[in-house]
């Protein structure tokens, strides 16, 4: 076989495998300083505070790559770009020496309020012209680009114009942002509205793509949530499989938020990743499990 | 829906909002006001806004970001707030908890504030009683505890610092209070009552009884305990940047005991908050 290797278009690098970091684990991994290539921290979670998780954290950054992932940034949202925040994103990204930093496409909150979820936006060319301008805005702000992420999402607007993956296409290309390819949001996404993950993934820009999310989610029969509450389930490791090989490897996180396990877990879960990592093939996927 | 007719991205989210933050859930958000007044067209048709699934309703999926915003918030104030819910049970903690979030919806990026103003909500809306009245002095411990956690590290002053400050500077030396430490007067035994809960489970609703807490973290560990009255108006007084001669009289004005038996007690106090990190290095 053939291996593909398309670089991103900032040579950002391939960090291996990592976990998302979690307070419960951070006794553990600052005491036996686990084999693990890199951790991703929430953001506001080490924001406007000074005390037990950045000690933690600055202990983590000196040893393990960190990059820096948001979900109150807010892109997507019509209220005015919060610099004062951005600020704070800043000097976290220094103290850190994060890789990169991101969020999600979504809005977060108008009007002042925040609901702390991650809402979608109409699928419209307004829409996009406006989530691109604030994208460049926050871009040039931070100078860097920011690794924005395709959510879970649970409703249509019947206002959109074009499909959620050319809209994140087109965000990527025109606002020259990065992606972050969370392929358990495409599972979810997909069957919460009745789509086909495998054309969505045809669909990525993956020039652009710098990461990759693996998580759980709940099934409800009627629909998925996003609960980053258990192991990957066999679809999505097909659907990451497929994204290994279009790209060749990219930086790749495990999530898991609820009913968080042991750090041991975590690492044999998003350690399944590694064997897609070495060229095993889409077909031996069912032994992922 | 035409172009030419698709509501703006500002009324859309405004609207969005709306309907997800309604407490009673998406489909009374879609017909109250605030939503009705921003997109009419959807409380007469929701489906020419939102469109349906193969399996669930236009309300229905409004429904999943409605029930995810209270339950989120809520999962969060009762992490933050468990002997108050203790105190109130969970139905009435929770219908607490609801009101707060329609009257306070969180206008921060992070959680750390969200509930910075619920225990003076309780003090406005919980039924006058023994167990209200508990309720919030144990909410504002509680409080505290989240501030104190997130607050700023200080290079601390040692009991060998303290002792090194001559009896002939207190009229001019100003301690310094860590950012990290709360003091609270509060109307019952609540910090009792918290450690009883800690170790039994469910104690007695306490009689009213004036008590004197403060709440503080020492490297990255959060503690809590009461003061004497004299004590707590001396640190009350430091913490008001009172000279420490200065706050030293205000707080053992009356108080019959010879110098030796003052200067002891002060320095036992003193001491001990050296040791309990209350006081920065500068």
């Amino acid at each position: 076989m053939t291996r593909i290797s398309l670089p991103n278009r900032w040579n950002l690098p391939d960090l291996g495998l990592g976990v998302g970091l979690r307070t419960q684990h951070f006794r553990h991994i600052t005491e036996q300083w686990p084999a693990m290539d890199w951790f991703e921290i929430l953001s506001e979670n080490f924001i406007d505070t000074e005390g037990r998780p950045l000690h933690f954290l600055d202990q983590i950054a000196e040893r393990y790559p960190i990059v820096m992932h948001g979900v109150c940034l807010s892109v997507g949202s019509t209220d005015p770009v919060d610099f004062e925040f951005l600020d704070k994103l800043r000097a976290l990204a220094a103290r850190v020496r994060a890789v990169w930093l991101g969020d999600h496409i979504c809005w977060t909150g108008v009007a002042g309020l925040n609901g702390h979820d991650l809402y979608p936006v109409p699928y419209t060319e307004e829409g996009l012209r406006h989530m691109v301008s604030r994208v460049r805005i926050i871009q040039d702000y931070l100078e860097r680009p920011l690794v924005l992420e395709n959510p879970s999402t649970y409703l249509t607007f019947a206002s959109s114009t074009m499909p959620e993956e050319e809209f994140i296409a087109r965000l990527a290309v025109e606002a020259d942002c990065a992606l972050l390819l969370d392929v358990n949001n495409v599972y979810v996404t997909c069957r919460n509205h009745d789509l086909d993950p495998a054309a969505y993934l045809d669909a990525i820009p993956y020039e652009h793509v710098v990461q990759v999310h693996l998580a759980g989610h709940t099934d409800n029969g009627t629909h998925c949530i996003d609960t980053h509450d258990g192991r990957v389930i066999d679809e999505v490791w097909q659907l990451y499989a497929r994204v290994h090989e279009r790209t060749g490897g990219r930086a790749t996180l495990l999530e898991w938020d609820a009913n968080v396990p042991k750090f041991p877990v975590l690492q044999q879960e998003v350690g399944k990743a590694a064997r897609f990592r070495n060229g095993e093939r889409l077909a031996a996927t069912s032994a992922a499990a | 829906m035409s172009l030419a007719r698709a509501p703006k991205l500002a009324t859309v989210e405004r609207w969005m909002q709306a309907v997800v933050m309604h407490p009673e859930g998406a489909a009374s958000g879609v017909r109250a006001g605030p939503a009705r007044r921003l997109m009419p067209q959807a409380a007469v048709d929701l489906e020419t806004v939102v469109l349906p699934s193969k399996a669930l309703s236009s309300v229905e999926r409004l429904d999943i970001y409605a029930h995810m915003y209270y339950a989120r918030l809520l999962e969060i104030l009762t992490d933050e707030y468990p002997t108050t819910k203790q105190i109130l049970g969970r139905e009435a903690f929770e219908r607490a908890c609801r009101r707060f979030l329609r009257r306070h919806p969180s206008r921060h990026r992070t959680l750390n504030r969200l509930s910075e103003k619920f225990p003076a909500f309780l003090a406005r809306h919980l039924p006058p009683g023994n167990r209200g009245r508990l309720a919030v002095d144990v909410a504002r411990i509680e409080r505290a505890m989240e501030d104190v956690f997130d607050a700023p590290q200080l290079e601390l002053l040692t009991a060998a610092g303290f002792a090194a400050i001559g009896a002939d500077q207190w009229q001019r030396v100003r301690l310094r209070v860590i950012p990290a430490l709360r003091l609270l007067k509060l109307r019952y035994p609540a910090n009792d009552y918290m450690n009883a809960v800690r170790a039994k489970g469910k104690p007695r609703i306490p009689r009213p009884r004036a008590t004197y807490a403060i709440v503080y973290r020492r490297g990255y560990q959060v503690y809590r305990r009461d003061q004497m009255p004299e004590q707590f108006k001396l640190l009350s007084a430091l913490a008001a940047g009172r000279t420490l001669a200065a706050a030293v009289r205000s707080s053992i004005r009356g108080r019959r005991a010879s110098p030796e038996q003052l200067a002891a007690m002060l320095g036992a106090w003193f001491r001990d908050w050296a040791a309990a990190g209350l006081f920065g290095a500068s």
